[in-house]
This record gives C-alpha cells, sequence and structure tokens, in this order.
C-alpha cells in the first residue's frame, strides 16, 4: 500500500512539474494562433519526451551513467565539449526565460516592481535550493504546479469545440499558413522535450542509486507522470483556442496565460492559475539550473550531487549559483522573458540531436547496458524520433527568422 | 608517446597497402601492468569512429578488425607498419 | 590468482571516471601515456588528467585548455585498482594529487552556513 502511495506521490509531483515557460508560451500561443490544429504535435511531444527520458534512465541505472558522461565517453573530448558548451548556452537562456516567468507571476501575485522581484525570485530559489532537501524540492514545486490544473476546469468552462478538439488530436495538415504550422509544430516539440529535464532525470537516477531493479518503476513514473502532464499542455492549447482565438488576440504577457482561467473561473481562477505557474516555474527553474551544474561536473569529472553537500562537491555547486547568477543578469536588462523564452526552446531543438544521438548509441551498446540494451520496441521509438528530432533541429532557425516567431 | 597521438594514425602493410585508421588499442591487463595486445583498426568513416560497428538497423558490417601486436613492424605517432601476412585475415 | 582482463583503451579507460579508494570523483582520464614501443613491449604507463592534456584531443580540446586554468597530473597505472564503468585508483585524490580543483573551490563555498 505504501508502495502505491509512493508512486502516486512521484506521479503527482511530475504532473506538476512537466509543465514549465516553454510549454505555458508555445502551447497558449499556438492555441491562439492556430486553434485546435496543433493537438496531435503535444501528444507526439509527449511520447518523444518518454522515449528519451526512458533511455537516459535505463542508461543511468544500468551503467551508472548519467547523459553527459556517456557522452563524453562514447563521442570523446572534442564533441563531447561541443555538446557541453551547446548545452550550457541553452540552459542558460532557458533559465533565464523561467526566473523572468517566476518574477512576473510574482508581479502579477504582489504588485511589486518586476526588477526587484527578480532578485527576490532568484534569491528564494538560491535558498531553497541551499536549503531543502532533493525530495522536498520535487514535492513543493511539483505540488504547487498541481494548481494549473485549474487551466484544464477552465478550458472545459470556456466550451471549447469538441469536435474540432478530437480533429486537432489526430496529425493533419493545414489550410492556413503552412509555414507558421510548421514553425508551432517545431516549438511545440522543442517545449515537450526539453533536455534539461533528462539530464536532471538521469543525473538523480545515479545520485539515488537507482539500479536495473527500479527500471519498472522507472518506466511506469515516467509513462504516467508524462501523460498526465502532457493532458496539462493540451489544456492550455485548448483554453487558450477557445478564449483567444476567436478574439484574434495573441496572448503576448504571461498574465494574458492567467486570464484564460480568470474568464469563467473568476478570481480564484486567476489566482491559482498564478500560483500554479509560480511554482511549475520555479521548480523547472531549480531543474534547470542544476542540470547546468551537472553537465559541467560530468564532463569535467568533477564531484557532483545533493548528497554530497556544498563543501563536498565545490565546484559543482560554484557551478550552479554561477549559472543563477547569470540568468539574473540576462533578464536584469529588461529583455522580455516571452522572447527570451522563445529562443530558448528553439535553441534547444537545435541543439537536441548533440545530446540525444550518444544515448541512443550507448542504449544499443551492449558493453555498457548487458541484457538492458534497447530492444526492438526501444529501437523503433528510437529511431523514429531521431528522423524526427533531426527534421526539426534543421528546420527550426529558418523556419523562426522565416515565420518571424510565428507571427506569420 | 601518448594514446591520443597514436589514435587515427595510418596502418598499412609493409607492402604499401593501407588497411584503414588506428581506431583504437586492445590491451591484457595483470597484477601491475596494462599491456596493449592488438591493434583495433578500421576505416576512416564517421559512423566507424562514433563506434558504430554493428547498426541495429542494417546488415552487420565488419568495420572493426583486431590485429594482433605481434603483426606490427614499426610504430610511431603517423603511421604504424604491419606485417603483410596480417591483411590476409581481414 | 587474478583474471586476466581484456580491454580497449579507447573505448574502456579514456575519457571514463576516475574514483579515489574513498569513492570521491577526481577527474576524468583525459589521456594515457604509453612506452615500450621500441623494446616490443608496448604498455600503458600512466594515466593523465589535466587541462593541458586536452591538447591532444583535438581543436576544441585546444581550445578548451587555452581557457581552463590547471596542471597535468600524472597518475602511474600502478595506482590503478579496479576498472569497472569507472577507473578505481589504491589511493586518495590528496595522495595522488587529484581533484585538486575542487579543493581550491572549497573555500569559496565552506564559508556559508550550511554547507
Amino acid at each position: 500500500m505504501r508502495k502505491v502511495f509512493q508512486i502516486a506521490l512521484g506521479i503527482l509531483a511530475a504532473i506538476g512539474g512537466f509543465v514549465d515557460i516553454g510549454d505555458l508560451v508555445f502551447n497558449v500561443e499556438a492555441g491562439a494562433t492556430l486553434g485546435y490544429q496543433l493537438l496531435w504535435v503535444i501528444v507526439v511531444g509527449v511520447v518523444g519526451i518518454i522515449v528519451y527520458s526512458e533511455m537516459c534512465g535505463r542508461v543511468a541505472a544500468v551503467s551508472n551513467r548519467p547523459v553527459f558522461d556517456a557522452i563524453r565517453e562514447r563521442l570523446g573530448f572534442g564533441v563531447g565539449f561541443g555538446a557541453l558548451v551547446a548545452s550550457q548556452i541553452v540552459n542558460l537562456m532557458t533559465l533565464a526565460a523561467e526566473v523572468g516567468g517566476v518574477a512576473l507571476a510574482l508581479e502579477l501575485l504582489s504588485g511589486l516592481p518586476y526588477r526587484v522581484l527578480i532578485a527576490l525570485g532568484v534569491a528564494a530559489l538560491a535558498v531553497v535550493i541551499w536549503v531543502a532537501p532533493f525530495e522536498w524540492i520535487e514535492r513543493i514545486f511539483g505540488y504547487g504546479g498541481l494548481a494549473l490544473l485549474v487551466f484544464a476546469v477552465a478550458a472545459i468552462k470556456l466550451h471549447p469545440d469538441w469536435g474540432a478538439v478530437a480533429t486537432g488530436l489526430v496529425p493533419h495538415g493545414t489550410s492556413s499558413d503552412k509555414l507558421v504550422y510548421a514553425y508551432f509544430t517545431v516549438g511545440l516539440l522543442g517545449a515537450a522535450m526539453t533536455p534539461y529535464e533528462v539530464y536532471f532525470y538521469s543525473s538523480g537516477v545515479v545520485e539515488e542509486g537507482w539500479t536495473p531493479k527500479d527500471l519498472g518503476l522507472n518506466r511506469a513514473n515516467a509513462i504516467i507522470g508524462y501523460s498526465l502532464g502532457g493532458t496539462l499542455s493540451l489544456a492550455l492549447m485548448i483554453g487558450a483556442a477557445a478564449l483567444y482565438q476567436p478574439l484574434g488576440v495573441e496572448p503576448a504577457f504571461i498574465g494574458t496565460v492567467a486570464l484564460g482561467a480568470q474568464v469563467p473561473l473568476g478570481t480564484i481562477g486567476l489566482l491559482l492559475t498564478l500560483v500554479g505557474i509560480l511554482f511549475a516555474v520555479g521548480g523547472a527553474a531549480i531543474d534547470t539550473c542544476f542540470s547546468g551544474a551537472y553537465n559541467m561536473a560530468q564532463f569535467f569529472g568533477w564531484e557532483w550531487g545533493k548528497q554530497r553537500r556544498p563543501a563536498g562537491a565545490p565546484r559543482f555547486t560554484l557551478a550552479w549559483i554561477v549559472l543563477l547568477a547569470l540568468a539574473l543578469l540576462v533578464i536584469m536588462t529588461g529583455v522580455d522573458p516571452v522572447l527570451v523564452t522563445e529562443y530558448a526552446v528553439i535553441f534547444s531543438v537545435v541543439a537536441l540531436p548533440l545530446t540525444y544521438i550518444p544515448i541512443l548509441l550507448v542504449a544499443n551498446d551492449r558493453a555498457y547496458m548487458g541484457r538492458y540494451v534497447n530492444g526492438r520496441a526501444a529501437n523503433a521509438f528510437g529511431l523514429l524520433y531521431l528522423v524526427v528530432i533531426l527534421l526539426v533541429s534543421i528546420t527550426a532557425i529558418p523556419l523562426m527568422i522565416v515565420t518571424h516567431q510565428g507571427q506569420g | 608517446m601518448r594514446f591520443s597521438d597514436i589514435l587515427g594514425a595510418d596502418v598499412a602493410t609493409e607492402s604499401g597497402h593501407t588497411l584503414g585508421r588506428v581506431h583504437d588499442l586492445r590491451a591484457d591487463r595483470t597484477a601491475r601492468t596494462l599491456k596493449i595486445t592488438g591493434l583495433v583498426v578500421g576505416t576512416a568513416g564517421l559512423f566507424e569512429r562514433l563506434g558504430i560497428g554493428a547498426p541495429v538497423w542494417g546488415p552487420r558490417i565488419r568495420t572493426r578488425d583486431v590485429v594482433p601486436w605481434s603483426a606490427v613492424v614499426r610504430a610511431d605517432s603517423r603511421r604504424i607498419v604491419v606485417r603483410d601476412d596480417a591483411a590476409e585475415r581481414r | 590468482m587474478s583474471a586476466r582482463e581484456t580491454l580497449d583503451l579507447g573505448l574502456g579507460l579514456l575519457d571514463h571516471q576516475l574514483v579515489d579508494c574513498e569513492g570521491r570523483r577526481c577527474g576524468n582520464v583525459d589521456d594515457l601515456e604509453l612506452e615500450g614501443f621500441q623494446d616490443g613491449e608496448p604498455r600503458v604507463a600512466a594515466i593523465l588528467v589535466g587541462p593541458p592534456v586536452w591538447r591532444g584531443r583535438g581543436r576544441l580540446g585546444r581550445l578548451a585548455a587555452l581557457i581552463t586554468p590547471g596542471g597535468t597530473v600524472r597518475v602511474p597505472w600502478a595506482e590503478v585498482e579496479k576498472i569497472d564503468g569507472a577507473v578505481h585508483l589504491r589511493k586518495t585524490a590528496r595522495e595522488l594529487r587529484l581533484g585538486r580543483g575542487d579543493d581550491r573551490a572549497r573555500k569559496w563555498v565552506e564559508w556559508i552556513p550550511g554547507s
């Protein structure tokens, strides 16, 4: 019974932790611009992140190597260093966007000035990371993020066109601007298949000392957690499609996202959405921040991990502190967090092959994996998504330029 | 000489026939030493360098071969020369 | 009576994690020093660790070496205890002069309460 309870808690945390600022921005913009047409892309993205993180989790549990250990060992120093630099640039952009999102949510909740809240928000995140044990962090931010479920309720209350929803869940072409359609497809996939989540997860697997025995649980957790989390993304798009598309409104502010819940549900809806955004994005900020530190430490062979205590892993600790400080500086310049989010998601899509391909290789390597090597199903999905990722990676920047970030 | 120096060096037979490049070195570990016992030779392709010896989606291509070190005539960081009969085993 | 282990240097040794006798992570195998080619008994003499060693690891290795401070540490092969996914060493990192980056960085962190 206790095991079931534990699993349920883990899944709840995963749902609340699924949505980050990239999902908020892209799902809502896609819904406002193209209505229900891209719902199927969310499904493809959720399956993609399940495939990716299951492989990374399995590699970490069996070979005791998190992602960047595997990347350096398999591809060598040169390519690994390139992947490290690319992933750190993306991590920094993502973290800056998330810090901005936290500050915006705080501003809407408190009315205090934005710049003050950036500093306060970063300070609060740093304190939480320093003081709170790992599991607590995941729990607090995971459960807090569940408040976003109010968006699902709001979406239903807005009386969306359920017929169009059904059609949108099936892959199809479009009669509207094909390039804009393609751009949002790429962006949505990028927002769903966030690499920092995978680095974080695989490092956690090694830190917690998972073994092949835990693999079944790993798989179940991933599938159920991400799937249910994906329904939050669906709710975001459906709500935006019901509310904004008929009005032709482009929600350029995070606040407008919260409006999506206020219209049908009043102040409670608004408050819960803002709280949900605060925790979901705040939790994502912590994950991203740690991912950056994990990547550096693992690539260079430093000691790493929350369990080692800060003084036991000094360079690792300094790495996440410096990353947080740099993100603070970036967002303090006044750059629009939504803009930073869009760039972060697109650039993360471009860099995705660099970290996906080595994992696919290692997952197929019997020397590392023994009998837990990829089976036919895992490889079928793994290769399918390799094609998807390569396609998306190559077309992302051209599409972003040609469609002016989806404005058409 | 460092391992990184010898990686990628050309491997050819005494009579000049090119076998490929050094992909790796095989070694045997005893109590206190690690003795090099073989030369892993392969083509210079990208896939081979990434260690994709037998792609799961294609035929089992033998892109890597181990030449026993006893067949090596000379070795420096640019070129390794092996006996002619080492080539016949491929 | 120890079993003979066969391994490939590139796949099984290079770029793998170094772990000292206390379980502390203390660097990666950045390169290997080979010797004995003249006397026909080629063998691995030592593990090489440190930013200057990256110069031999390609163009990006040279770039990384340029921007990273630190010296080279030579770990004689006899110090290796066991090889599984990582390379386990017989002595502590301190005795082998590894992990000094972390030792230097520690003073930046340990003054903060709760570290």
